[in-house]
């Protein structure tokens, strides 16, 4: 009977400890990264006796979480994933937002300037035509400038994000730590799991996914190592690393992550990828900063095209036409590691090279080597940096002045916050110089049907542009220009002669005369500004290949491209990552219907273990009533 | 044995589906309320860089219009300016047809004379005719400065010999206009090869005609003198110096062909010896010049048989030069009527462009909206469907039955 009762009770208590688990499954229902627990049983050890071993009942060996390490590896793989894409999705759909209205924006900015343009091509004499003209140059700045400076808080907020993740993160390594040491000295303690804590470390290292891509290993302890990037340890057992963040070594407005360690700031921004982190660096570099050079480039090619054809022509006081937009000089960063004297001009000189790139200028000890800020690819560099000989690149011309020591280094930005720097310089409209300067003329006695068919400028810059000049033929096949010696004449071939170059058409006759002189009263004069529409459409950008449409043309299409494959790419990992959860959920999550079936299993067993305890008791009465009798 | 499913992971699977169906949802009213199939570059970014490339192409379109409405108004005002001008030269050949007939008297001549004088100041008042812009219409590129005026020494052009474009297709330009040089300045002399002129101290009564052209190709060019060496005798010299040389030379019969070098010119009338006439290039006259020669004739005596034969062979040459003026005035206008023509058609052809166009961005940017609100029913209908699956799974659970 006492061996009854003592089997019993043993029930009695391992059902208990089984009731109180399904109990604490169903509390846990909705806890978010709870895994199911469950009562392992197993039978008491048995007692010899003469004939062979009675059983002594059951014993709750242990209680154990449902959970696959396997699942829960797969499921923050694709959390990293999923968190990298959500970010970088929502960043580069705000940015594609920026360029959605064809109607509004830059390009329409472009297209409504280009026709005020050609409205005062149709009446050059009209102030409302000229107004209107500033008004749209102004308002084009404005887009690009506004374009740029909303870029640009975009990329801030992105900065700030990086600074505040980096701060989630090393807060999640410190509990991840803490979590490490509770669990081994846990575990030495009882021998077993400490369920809740290693759901809590799991749910912390989800979170952790959120932010960054890591990976795990676990020791034999207990104790989990967590790593990111490639390797570098972030959790060592009871310790955490700090993630930090330094400003850019160039650009104080750029900001680098790295690992605080005792030998100093370990660069990681390279190498770090995946979750929250991943997606704000990957979209600095692969939307915002590209967009903005490119930004910058449009920027620089509307203000130089504008800017040579104003130079070029008069105005409508009878001036040479002075610059109408100032864009952005080329950026040059030095390293703040710099320990030399030198420093660095930049200058684009020949748009058409131009790239919407950045460059890293570094001195090697011998020569200076340049090479891409975003691929690292070499470019060729002529020249030596001096003013006369300065070294040339893309469309690029660097002065060095100063001595510099090896190692020192320049980042150089081509166009990047060009577009920042826009600005409408004019305001008076008669400023706009929609003619040009010099005017020809064929003389009434002329026999031959030679025409002038074309007069440009090639050289603004000549003082003698103005001056009249008289072009006699001498004979049919040559000139004279003001008395000058004979030239010989070739038909199709232009005259040049004081930056103007003069195309005759038809065939000169001996003695016939054309002259070339100012044209201050030629007010009506609309030639300058025929060629600036010219100049605006033509495909001057990217080596020739691009005119400034296409620029903008093709800033939209990236954008584009880039938001609706983050978009695209979220929506597939998002199925991925809930298949994840569920997969863990299947697994680990807890069935209410399941635990009611437990609860009625387990209060069964409960009951029939206590009506052994009656039946002990009853027999206990009998004998003791036997004995009484 | 089949998989298992926890009881929170049911919920959020159905949670999940719901949210899935009010996003779809969501997404196909925003379209049906922008009339959009695009609303962002993200959408379609083919379609997207498509819409920019053809709203450029559709506004570019609208603004060569533009163009050509500016452009087709002024040369509108040089059309009427011509007009105008070919009207007053009408009237002024027609009163050198009345001056020229022998019976007129010196007092209605005069009266001729003055209104002759009134119309060349009217056609000088056309010149300076300025368009709706406060352009003058004639002035070449120096359109604000007054291109004609009168000085001591006649009608002087102030303008330059510029003439405007306007852009009216991506590569079709059309001149707004014509200068004052080209109208004005540049009328064929004579009878358009060459030029006949007395002498002035001729003392026969020999009145020279303006001349034909026979052989343009034999026309060397240059000045050449037909003089009489006796009243009934005649050669032409060139103008070769010291010593000219005799080209041709014959008798003369007045009303007979005098050939040579390629033309013929005839005289009329009783030359005598010393008796000299002018045969030159034609080159390019001004209008005014020749008005103001018509009026200087028109002024001068007739009161003597040789002044009168001075009178009527200048005011052959006026005439002739008067015809030319008008055939160089329409040919001026026909170029106007011309481009005006060419302005329709570049307008016709962007205004076909711009419907093209539309209808292709139209496609490509706007929504179909019969395939949207089938799709909007459907989503409907599926979002009902979810929300109904939570709510009967919610009710499910076998703790209603302990």
């Amino acid at each position: 009977m006492a061996d009854l009762l003592s089997t019993a009770v043993s029930a009695l208590s391992a059902y208990n400890r089984g009731l109180a688990t399904t109990s604490h499954n169903i509390a846990n229902v909705a806890t978010e990264g709870y895994s199911r627990q469950r009562v392992l049983y197993g039978t008491r050890e048995a007692q010899a006796f003469g004939n062979g071993w009675l059983g002594s009942g059951v014993n709750a060996t242990s209680i154990e979480r449902v959970y696959d390490q396997f699942l829960g590896l797969q499921y923050r793989t694709t959390t990293s994933a999923f968190g990298r894409q959500e970010v970088f999705a929502a960043l580069a759909g705000r940015v594609g937002a920026l360029f959605a209205d064809a109607e509004t924006g830059v390009g329409a900015a472009l297209q409504r300037f280009t026709n005020a343009v050609q409205d005062v091509a149709a009446a050059p004499t009209s102030i409302p035509a000229r107004q209107v003209l500033l008004a749209e140059a102004s308002a084009l700045a404005g887009e690009l400038r506004n374009h740029d400076e909303r870029l640009e808080r975009l990329a801030n907020e992105v900065n700030g994000r990086v600074t505040s993740v980096v701060a989630d993160i090393n807060g999640i390594a410190a509990s991840l730590a803490d979590l490490n040491e509770r669990i081994v000295s846990a575990r030495a303690r009882t021998g077993q799991p400490p369920n809740d804590l290693l759901d809590e470390r799991d749910r912390l290292l989800d979170q952790l996914s959120t932010r960054i891509a890591v990976s795990t290993v676990e020791q034999d302890d207990g104790a989990l190592n967590v790593f990111v990037g490639t390797g570098q340890p972030l959790v060592l057992g009871p310790q955490a690393t700090q993630l930090a963040t330094q400003p850019d070594p160039y650009d104080p407005a750029g900001v680098r992550v790295g690992i605080a360690t005792a030998a100093g700031f370990v660069d990681v921004t390279g190498s770090v990828s995946g979750g929250e982190l991943g997606g704000l660096l990957d979209v600095s570099r692969q939307v915002l900063d590209p967009a903005r050079r490119t930004l910058g480039q449009l920027a620089v090619g509307i203000a130089e095209t504008v800017n040579a054809r104003q130079r070029a022509g008069m105005d409508l006081t009878g001036a040479a036409g002075s610059d109408l937009f100032a864009a952005g000089d080329a950026q040059v960063l030095a390293d703040r590691g710099n320990t030399g004297s030198a420093t660095l001009d930049v200058t684009r000189a020949d748009l058409t090279q131009v790239v919407a790139a950045d460059y890293l200028l570094e001195f090697g000890g011998s020569g200076w080597s340049l090479r891409r800020a975003d691929t690292g690819a070499v470019v060729v560099l002529t020249g030596s940096g001096t003013a006369a000989d300065p070294l040339r690149a893309d469309g690029l011309e660097f002065v060095v002045s100063g001595a510099a020591s090896p190692g020192d280094g320049f980042l150089v930005r081509a166009t990047h916050g060009a577009a920042a720097g826009m600005q409408a310089l004019l305001t008076d409209p008669a400023a706009f110089a929609a003619a040009l300067p010099v005017q020809a003329a064929a003389a009434t006695g002329n026999r031959g049907s030679a025409a002038a068919a074309g007069l440009s400028v090639v050289d603004p810059a000549n003082p003698a542009l103005r001056n009249a000049a008289t072009i006699t033929f001498t004979s049919a096949g040559t000139y004279s220009i003001d008395g000058g010696p004979d030239t010989a004449y070739a038909p199709g071939t232009p005259i040049e002669y004081n930056g103007w170059r003069l195309e005759l058409s038809g065939t000169p006759a001996a003695g016939d005369v054309f002259t070339v002189s100012s044209n201050v009263a030629g007010l009506g004069d609309n030639r300058n500004a025929l060629g600036l529409t010219d100049a605006l459409s033509n495909r001057t950008l990217n080596g020739g290949t691009a005119s400034l449409a296409d620029v903008f043309g093709r800033l939209v299409a990236d954008v584009g491209v880039q938001s609706r494959q983050a978009q695209l790419s979220r929506d597939a990992l998002e199925l991925v990552q809930g298949d994840a959860r569920a997969a863990i959920d299947s697994v680990s999550g807890v069935n209410l219907d399941e635990e009611a079936a437990k609860l009625v299993q387990l209060q069964q067993a409960y009951q029939a273990a206590a009506q052994v305890v009656r039946v002990a008791d009853t027999l206990f009465d009998t004998l003791l009533g036997a004995i009484g009798r | 044995m089949s998989m298992r499913v926890s009881t929170a992971g049911m919920h959020a699977a159905t949670l999940g589906l719901l949210l899935d169906a009010q996003a779809r949802l969501a997404r196909t009213q925003e379209q049906i309320a922008s009339g959009r199939r695009i609303n962002s570059p993200a959408d379609d970014p083919i379609g997207a860089t498509r819409i920019e490339s053809l709203t450029r192409e559709i506004e570019a379109g609208r603004q060569y219009m533009r163009n050509a409405d500016a452009a087709g108004s002024r040369l509108k005002y040089e059309e009427q300016g011509l007009a105008d001008l070919g009207g007053a030269l009408d009237r002024v050949r027609e009163l050198v047809l009345q001056a020229s007939n022998a019976t007129v008297d010196p007092d209605s001549r005069a009266m001729i004379r003055q209104e002759v004088a009134g119309r060349v100041q009217d056609m000088l008042d056309i010149a300076n005719r300025q368009d709706g812009q406060g352009e003058y219409l004639f002035a070449g590129l120096a359109a604000l400065t007054r291109p004609f005026e009168r000085t001591a020494t006649g009608v002087a052009y102030r303008g330059d010999q510029g003439q405007r474009y306007q852009a009216v297709g991506d590569t079709q330009r059309v001149a707004d206009g014509d200068s004052g040089d080209a109208v004005f300045l540049r009328v064929p002399g004579g009878n358009g090869t060459f030029v006949t002129e007395p002498a002035a101290g001729n003392t026969g009564t020999g009145v020279i005609g303006v001349g034909n052209v026979l052989d343009a190709t034999a026309w060397p060019g240059g000045t050449f003198t037909l003089r009489f060496v006796a009243s009934d005798a005649w050669e032409v010299v060139d103008s070769a110096t010291p010593t000219p040389n005799v080209v041709a030379s014959g008798a003369y019969a007045s009303g007979q062909a005098i050939e040579f070098a390629g033309i013929s010119v005839e005289v009329s009338g009783q030359p005598v010896a010393g008796d000299a006439f002018t045969v030159s290039d034609a080159g390019r006259v001004g209008l005014f010049a020749a008005l103001d020669r018509l009026v200087a004739t028109l002024d001068s005596s007739t009161a003597t048989p040789v002044e009168r034969a001075q009178f009527q062979s200048r005011l052959a040459g006026d005439l002739v030069q008067l015809d030319q003026a008008l055939g160089h005035l329409q040919q001026v206008r026909a170029g106007v009527g011309v481009r005006l023509s060419a302005l329709d058609n570049a307008v016709a052809t962007q205004a076909d462009l711009e419907t093209d166009l539309e209808s292709l961005r139209s496609s490509i940017r706007d929504l179909d909206y019969a395939e949207a609100v089938s799709r909007l029913n459907q989503q409907f209908v599926a979002l009902q469907a979810a929300q109904q699956s939570l709510a009967r799974v919610g009710q499910l659970s076998l703790f209603d039955y302990l």
